[in-house]
């Protein structure tokens, strides 16, 4: 039986009245770049999706200069099949802020952002009134804890575009400009908000923070294998007896064993037919492919990736098409429609996808989608374009006999 | 210097170097939509991306930088796959498929789209194309827009936000419905626009155009009733002859006056003639204010492009302007009293057409302070359709003069189409109107050049020496005007709405294959040539004019000079600002 490793996870913490943030403590006593080397040493790797090491990241954010320096929470949590962030914002709030204040602590960041996905109604208010009584515990605002930190933060709410939590659109957002992604270089690190240098980390990256400075970077490390440290938060969802956010550590179950232990398995009477493994934008693995064993590498190993921790179960009673075409609705509408591949290719696929209904595609068809998904994982200009073809492309390859007219493969 | 391998072959370049710059110095031409030489990277189109050895993905080769030791492929398979799908999709986005759609398409031998197929031999069109009917935007008197050609690659919006300081359009929604729309979908005609038309040249394909005047012209031209006089202004004889082919910079001054002869006009005459008149009245104006320290700075006013944005934008300084007509209109206003009353016909009766480098004399011509002295207005590229449509080839025939009494003038109104030529020939006059003397250094060398913001100090007398700054393109006019609101003290500065002057305005031959920055050098060293070679360099020399004077408008500044040939503004402002 697998079993969750709780070191994210713990009771509701909220006031700052009850909380007498040890990470920050501990991370104020030392210079930023032995903060850096610890958070290195513990091999964290960025959380939302794209799996960037974070000790590189803040490296290189302490090293970049700027008249002024932002340090960014992205709580967009916009991909679908995704609600550990949330999970995290309501009962571990002081966690994310702790991380966050470290952060701003090590690069230096005059000013802080929470980028919160808009229709977060309950995290928006737990937030606000979190940052609220902090500022008048003497945790934001000026001479932070006695020391010579100063630093505050802004709540700032999305407007219901995926596309903004990629963090160039993110940016643009925050600016008020059109939620839509830059090109890069440059990168945030050096040219973010409003020119100057920013760091942007994910919700669950700046929970760990907070915990690899409280508990220490060698009890991190102890978790997971070599290339996956730590616990990771999945969420269950889909066609499962008991979805919800559960803390995994990382190597210490396959995916077929934490949908089963934890996931209570399948719903009802389905069987599963296939699973997205890491939010809706990576590679579907099918049944034969969940005992590979819940790791960076490990989901790679399997075909697939990690990404955000969304873990979306499929039962083998699921109408294809009907997903198929709800995922392909969902690229067209989301995408910022800047690059072609992106803004032409999903159309296009929808269309197709659309026309075809209840039906069976065309080979003619098939090639046609495995094409543009082609050419949008080769050219888009950001991650929601590039990514977008997985599921899709996924689903018709492996379905195929399923799905495709008079097919035999 | 960085070393790189691109298609097998080596090159050194610059850091900061991009892919596309790189490939370029091997003679690799990678093809391109979004990318304009002279705006920002927008990394929309993806047309031009590359393999790079040890990259998972493709590269844009116009927003990668060379690195050393990489290795890039330019038309492998790889790339050579995605670049033909990219270009189906863009294909289906863009309104091709109803009637006739490409063959009445402004820019049936200008599409940029039409080269990336060629470029990289498309075989294949699977995809739907778009079926969203989307109405047109009629709303300006200079530019249509079409939004069912617009492919969204946004170098509309770039040219017009930082290389003429506007900002008319935007991108609005998201997804299959992200477009290109003016604020609050108002129109083109009812926003701040200033119908410089420097986003129709800068568009790859024929989603904005100019209002055409040429069925009007065509109808003009066949009443037996009307007498039709055209003008060409002085950019056109340099830039006409590349709709024929030629290359940019071709003078077809003759060629073009014969072709425009067989076309049916009945008079053939030359904007450069009001460009010396303008001399005559501006460099009065000029001189007197500047005698006088009456608002000082003078602004010139030729640029109709100018005018719309000063009057948007900084209203406070309309007094700052020259009261002068631009050429165009002191032309009509010449033509429909003087003219018409020399050759004895009813103003009614005649009809006066110019062939203009520019959009925003369209505009200009339907000023109510311009009583229609101008009835149409044709670009450069009109006219060019219009002589095809004759059969001709403006650059055929033997080249024959303009007819005289409109016709004559002198070099410097042959440099008004090139940045800092007004300013060049107002000071030729100018001396002499202060001196009584001829300037010897006739060419005034630091007004030229290409250079955003220019400035010089002319000396006049020991007591005078001219301060003069030149501004073109709108973000440098801008520039200019913080300059002069800072307190830069300036006697007289010259604006023109787009980059380089007239001979890159929106209404000129679109070049698809040179860099605008090659097309504008040679367009304006053209004109200088024809100055060079002329005899009569200077405006007050200019007999034509002395005899209009003589017979008709008295002198310079008369009362009768100013009723014609001199005009008021409009304050505009930014609504809501
Ligand atoms: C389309 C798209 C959506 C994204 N959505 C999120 C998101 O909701 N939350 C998030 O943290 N990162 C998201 N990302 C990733 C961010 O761009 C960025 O990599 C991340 O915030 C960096 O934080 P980390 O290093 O802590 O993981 C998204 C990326 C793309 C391309
Ligand atoms: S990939 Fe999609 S979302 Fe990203 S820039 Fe291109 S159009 Fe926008
Ligand atoms: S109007 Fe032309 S330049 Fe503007 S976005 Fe559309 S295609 Fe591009
Ligand atoms: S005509 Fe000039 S001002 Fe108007 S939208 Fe085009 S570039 Fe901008
Ligand atoms: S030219 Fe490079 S993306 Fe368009």
């Amino acid at each position: 039986m697998v079993q969750e490793r709780k070191f994210l996870k713990g009771p509701r913490l909220r006031n700052p009245a009850d909380y007498d943030f040890p990470g920050l403590q501990r991370a104020l006593k030392m210079e930023p770049e032995e903060v850096i080397q610890e958070i290195s040493e513990s091999k964290l790797l960025g959380r939302g999706g794209a799996g960037f090491p974070t000790g590189t990241k803040w490296d290189m954010a302490f090293k970049e200069e700027g008249e002024f320096k932002y340090i960014i929470c992205n709580a967009d949590e916009g991909e679908p099949g995704t609600f550990k962030d949330r999970y995290l914002l309501d009962e571990r709030t002081l966690k994310v802020l702790e991380g966050m204040l470290i952060g701003a602590y090590v690069i230096d960041a005059d000013y802080g952002y929470i980028y919160i996905r808009g229709e977060y109604f309950k995290s928006i208010k737990i937030l606000q009134e979190a940052l609220e009584e902090a500022r008048e515990a003497g945790i934001l605002g000026e001479n932070i804890l006695g020391s010579d930190f100063s630093f505050d933060i802004k709540l700032v709410r999305g407007a219901g575009c995926y596309v903004c939590g990629d963090e160039t659109s993110l940016l643009n957002s925050l600016e008020g400009m059109r939620g839509q992604s830059r090109t890069k270089p440059p990168y945030p690190i050096s040219k973010g908000l409003c020119g100057c240098p920013t760091l942007v980390n994910n919700v669950e990256s700046l929970a760990c923070v907070a915990e690899i400075l409280h508990q220490g970077a060698s009890e991190f490390a102890t978790m997971g294998t070599e290339d996956s440290k730590g616990t990771k938060l999945v969420c269950l969802s889909g066609d499962v007896n008991y979805p919800g956010v559960y803390e995994v550590e990382f190597g210490s179950s396959t995916l077929q064993e934490i949908i089963t232990d934890l996931g209570g398995g399948p719903r009802k009477s389905h069987d599963i037919k296939f699973v997205i493994p890491g939010g809706l934008s990576t590679r579907i693995l099918t049944r034969d492919k969940l005992d590979y064993k819940y790791s960076y590498e490990g989901l790679e190993e399997a075909g697939s990736s990690l990404g955000s921790g969304g873990v979306m179960v499929v039962g083998s009673e699921q109408d294809l098409t009907a997903i198929l075409t709800r995922i392909a609705r969902f690229y067209m509408d989301e995408s910022c429609g800047t690059c072609f591949p992106c803004r032409e290719g999903n159309q296009q696929i929808y269309k197709i996808i659309s026309r075809v209904g209840k039906g069976k595609f065309t080979v003619n068809q098939l090639e046609i989608i495995e094409d543009l998904g082609n050419a949008m994982a080769e050219a888009a200009r950001c991650g929601l374009g590039q990514s977008a073809q997985y599921p899709t492309g996924t689903i018709l390859a492996e379905f195929k006999e399923e799905l495709v007219e008079g097919a035999v493969y | 210097m960085i070393e790189l391998t691109i298609d097998n072959k080596k090159v050194a370049v610059e850091p900061n170097t991009t892919l596309l710059e790189a490939a370029n110095e091997i003679n690799v031409n990678i093809p391109t939509l979004c990318f304009a030489d002279d705006l920002t990277v927008y990394g929309g189109c993806r047309l031009c991306v590359v393999e790079v050895e040890g990259e998972n993905r493709l590269r844009p080769a116009c927003n990668t930088r060379a690195r050393q030791g990489m290795v890039v492929k330019t038309h492998s398979p790889r790339v050579r796959e995605v670049r033909e799908t990219l270009f189906e999709l863009i294909i289906a986005s863009h309104d091709i498929s109803c009637e006739l759609n490409c063959l009445t398409c402004s820019r049936k031998s200008s599409c940029q789209l039409k080269d990336v197929a060629e470029d990289i031999d498309v075989s294949r069109m699977r995809l739907e194309p778009g079926d969203e009917e989307e109405e047109y935007d009629r709303s300006s008197h200079s530019i249509v827009r079409e939004p069912n050609k617009c492919i969204t690659c946004a170098r509309c919006i770039r040219k017009c936000e930082e290389i003429q300081g506007v900002g008319v359009f935007a991108k609005a929604s998201r997804g299959p419905e992200t477009r290109v729309t003016t604020f609050k979908d108002k129109g083109m005609g009812n926003v701040e626009c200033t119908n410089c038309g420097q986003c129709v040249v800068s568009c790859p394909t024929g989603a904005l155009h100019e209002v055409y005047h040429m069925e009007k012209v065509w109808d003009a031209l066949y009443d037996e009733d009307k007498h039709v006089i055209v003008q060409t202004a002085p950019s056109v004889r340099v830039a006409i002859a590349e709709a024929f082919g030629e290359e940019p910079g071709t003078i077809a001054t003759g060629q073009m006056v014969a072709a425009l002869r067989r076309l049916g006009f009945d008079r053939v005459f030359d904007t450069n003639f009001t460009a010396d008149l303008t001399i005559m009245e501006e460099g009065t104006e000029v001189v007197d204010r500047v005698v006088n320290n009456d608002r000082l700075p003078v602004l010139t006013s030729c640029s109709p492009g100018w005018i719309k944005f000063i009057e948007h934008f900084y209203p406070e300084h309309l007094e700052n302007l020259s009261s002068a007509k631009s050429p165009q209109q002191m032309f009509g206003a010449v033509a429909k009293n003087y003219y018409a009353e020399k050759i004895g016909i009813s103003p009614d009766d005649l009809v006066v057409v110019s062939i203009m480098p520019c959009t925003a004399k369209k505009f200009e011509a339907r000023r109510p302070e311009m009583s229609d002295d101008v009835d149409y207005v044709l670009t450069t590229r009109e006219a060019a359709r219009m002589l095809k449509s004759v059969g001709v080839n403006a650059c055929d025939l033997e080249p024959e003069d303009y007819d005289e009494m409109l016709g004559v003038s002198s070099g410097a109104g042959d440099i008004f189409g090139a940045s800092g030529g007004v300013m060049e020939a107002a000071i030729r006059t100018a001396y002499n109107l202060i001196t009584g003397e001829e300037l010897e250094e006739i060419e005034i060398t630091p007004v030229r050049g290409l250079q955003g913001l220019k400035t010089a100090s002319i000396p006049v007398t020991e007591d005078l020496t001219l301060r003069v700054g030149i501004a073109h393109g709108l973000n440098n006019a801008k520039k200019m005007m913080e300059k002069i609101k800072a307190g830069e003290e300036f006697h007289f500065v010259e604006f023109m709405a787009c980059p380089g002057g007239c001979i890159s305005g929106g209404g000129q031959p679109i070049n698809t294959e040179l860099t605008w920055q090659e097309v504008r050098e040679r367009r304006i060293a053209s004109l200088y040539e024809i100055d060079e070679n002329k005899e009569m360099r200077r405006s007050h020399l200019n007999p034509k004019i002395k005899k209009l004077y003589e017979e008709y408008l008295e002198e310079p500044g008369s009362a009768k000079a100013h009723k014609l040939l001199h005009t008021d503004y409009t304050v505009r402002g930014v609504p809501g600002a």
